[in-house]
């Protein structure tokens, strides 16, 4: 088990250094100089080969890539004299347009992208497992039908469509929900929730859809499996046997859950955008329109590092759920 | 007379969907005493296993049955939740065909155990409950059996997994066990030692089997009673002395025919066939005529001529070798022809 364990962290740390390269090179190796858009209108080449050099933009792809590295550890320093600006580790890059490590805008981002990931997550998982279970358990009923049609729908539509579908409905045409902006859960909770509900609602609408298929096919497995119904040969109740099928059930929405969450956390680009939300999502946006390759790099980066973590706690996680993973 | 551990009459079981109903199992009746086994025996799709599950009112989805079950004293088809409940895992016992999916992954074997222990008598502690499973799959053979409760189905072997589900039927000591196919999975050699300890832990609790099995070699080392089915009816019911000796019908006769040794004693180590031997494929009620249902594969329907393909053979009582043993079969014929003209 401890060997497992390690040898997880150890491919876990090499796929970082592996995403971590390839990002680099697609985007500092292959892109148009980031000290271009810095140096401003009209840029002669002098001025634009010394903000280059400045910005360490000059350099090889492979010495960007260890700088980088480097920086996570122990933090870099571009310049020197008066112009130097020192960032510290863990170093994701620094946003010269934004005078900013982008370590610190992340953070200033993340509670933004904290808070919808959260509710998104909760309310996806409740109406996700909740319906699906229910599709189950009366297979064919209406609620089956009607969550049937919903996860179709879910799958197909979409996100900026049930965006702009809820900012339209709920907060022009009903006036019920505010359509923008956020409130932070220290401020006000009550706040913070009454500005999240719409983004909540469609983030997890689309998320709900694949949980809502995995519950049911999972549990109408699980029901006519042959050890439930040897459990009720040995003399378990109804409701027993259904507690016990849920074991079932959840190994697959656990290891589906884990990684929604860590993709949530890495930013919802169109879920911010239509809310006027400022989060991760948004921060990346603005890099893409800005030129500014260092926080598109970092903000890339941050959500792999999420989802690779995501993986890795699922990879620990699985052994406990299910005893058939751990001999492996 | 001691009442039987098990009666069954006129046992009907039906599937129903898309609004159609047929019956897979039909008319069955049996009747099994303490410490004796009566086997049940057919091809595949024959109903074996439907049967042994109707007698727990364990049905699939969508089936239904009919007539009248008494197992363990208890009038299992009208018996409401609760006392099914009583009755399953400790009257009567299953042991189910296929021990790998009959087990559930996320348990280790001591759980189970220990399940079926305190679903019957909750005040026993949970570590009484894995106590008494340590000691139940060391009476069932399984090396270091304190280690063993700790593993999961998966980590087991064939062998092994049988023997922990047959500790696992038997732990709350029922007065009836259901074998479904217990060996079936097995190879020769551990197929030998199964039968050996259900036949051993049988006289030791004295209690009644149902032996369900399409090897005509496993009841014939096994079974006191045979049960013939055939299409979900009943071919043929009697004692395994009769069986052997004077089968009364030509299904019966084909199964003995496939099987090399008439007197092939499992420990022998004997290689046995399987019931394929007969030509044609099983018929099922479902796509059955009016007639015998084994007429397409019945080398003596032409010898008895329309009556096999108009008219359904009921059960009718035949010469036995046994004292007050009944032996009934299902067919027009009244006397079977020697062997040899049987098979063609
Ligand atoms: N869930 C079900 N729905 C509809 N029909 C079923 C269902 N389960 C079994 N049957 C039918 O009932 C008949 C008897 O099945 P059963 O499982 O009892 O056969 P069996 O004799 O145990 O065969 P095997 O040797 O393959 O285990 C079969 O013809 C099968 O098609
Ligand atoms: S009734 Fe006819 S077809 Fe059926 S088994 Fe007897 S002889 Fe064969
Ligand atoms: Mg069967």
């Amino acid at each position: 088990m401890i060997a497992y364990i390690a040898r997880r962290m150890v491919t876990a740390v090499f796929m970082l250094l592996a995403i971590a390269f390839v990002t680099i090179t697609l985007f500092f190796g292959a892109s148009k100089d980031p000290a271009r858009a810095m140096c401003g209108k009209p840029c002669p080449p002098e001025t634009r080969a010394k903000v280059s050099a400045y910005m360490q933009t000059d350099q090889s792809v492979v010495w960007q890539y260890t700088e980088f590295v480097k920086g996570l550890f122990v933090g870099r320093t571009y310049g020197e004299g008066a112009r130097q600006v020192h960032c510290h580790a863990p170093c994701f890059g620094y946003s010269f347009p934004n005078r900013s490590d982008v370590t610190t805008l992340i953070a200033e981002r993340l509670p933004v992208t904290l808070s919808l990931a959260f509710g998104a997550a909760v309310l996806c998982l409740v109406v996700g497992i909740g319906l699906g279970a229910l599709s189950a358990i009366r297979k064919g009923g209406i609620v089956d039908r009607f969550s049937t049609g919903f996860a179709m729908f879910g799958l197909s539509v979409p996100t900026f469509l049930v965006g702009l579908l809820v900012v339209q409905v709920f907060g022009f045409m009903l006036n019920a929900l505010p359509y923008s902006g956020f409130v932070s859960f220290s401020e006000s909770p009550t706040d913070w929730a009454w500005h999240l509900i719409g983004p909540w609602m469609v983030l997890s609408f689309i998320l709900a859809a694949s949980y809502i298929r995995v519950a049911r096919t999972q549990l109408l497995n699980e029901l006519s499996a042959d050890h439930l119904v040897a459990m009720t040969a040995r003399g378990a109740s109804t409701r027993q046997v259904n507690r016990h099928a849920v074991r079932g059930v959840m190994v697959p929405v656990v290891a589906m859950f884990a990684l929604d969450v860590t993709a949530l956390l890495g930013g919802s680009v169109i879920a911010e955008r239509v809310f006027s939300l400022h989060g991760l999502g948004d921060l990346l946006l603005s890099g893409v329109n800005e030129s500014d390759l260092s926080i598109v790099v970092g903000v890339t980066l941050f959500s792999a590092f999420l989802i690779i973590v995501g993986n890795l706690i699922v990879d620990l996680l699985m052994p406990l759920l299910d005893p058939r993973i751990r001999r492996a | 007379m001691r009442d039987p551990v098990l009666q069954v009459e006129d046992l009907s079981v039906s599937f129903t969907s898309g609004g159609v109903t047929t019956d897979v199992v039909r008319d069955l009746s049996m009747r099994l005493d303490g410490g004796r086994t009566l086997a049940v025996v057919g091809e595949s799709g024959s109903g074996k296993t439907i049967t042994g599950r109707a007698i727990m009112r364990l049905l699939p989805r969508g089936a239904s049955a009919r007539g009248r079950i008494v197992a363990a004293g208890r009038e299992m088809l009208s018996a409401d939740e609760r006392e099914l409940r009583r009755a399953r895992g400790s009257d009567v016992a299953m042991v189910f065909q296929d021990s790998m999916s009959a087990l559930s992954p996320y348990l280790d074997i001591g759980a189970h155990i220990a399940q079926a222990v305190r679903l019957h008598d909750p005040s026993v502690t949970r570590r009484a409950a894995r106590a008494r499973a340590v000691e139940m799959l060391d009476r069932v053979g399984i090396p270091e059996p304190a280690d063993a409760v700790r593993r999961f189905p998966h980590e087991f072997s064939g062998g092994m997994r049988q023997r922990a589900v047959i500790a696992m039927a038997l732990v709350n000591r029922p007065a009836l066990l259901i074998a479904d196919e217990p060996t079936t999975a097995l190879d020769v050699t551990v197929q030998a030692q199964i039968l050996a300890l259900l036949r051993e832990l049988q006289q030791e609790y004295g209690m009644a089997m149902l032996l369900i099995s399409h090897d005509f070699g496993v009841v014939a080392s096994a079974a006191d009673d045979v049960l013939v089915l055939y299409a979900g009816r009943q071919a043929e019911y009697g004692s395994l002395r009769d069986i052997f000796e004077q089968p009364a019908h030509p299904y019966t006769t084909g199964l003995r025919a496939a099987t090399p040794r008439l007197d092939a004693r499992l420990d022998s180590g004997g290689k046995r066939t399987r019931l394929r031997a007969i030509p044609g494929a099983p018929t099922s009620l479902r796509d059955a005529g009016p007639g015998c249902a084994f007429a397409p594969r019945c080398g003596l329907a032409d010898q008895v001529g329309e009556r096999c393909v108009v008219e359904v053979p009921l059960p009718t009582v035949r010469p036995t070798n046994e004292d007050g043993g009944l032996h009934l079969a299902a067919c027009h014929l009244d006397r079977l022809p020697a062997l040899q003209e049987v098979a063609r």
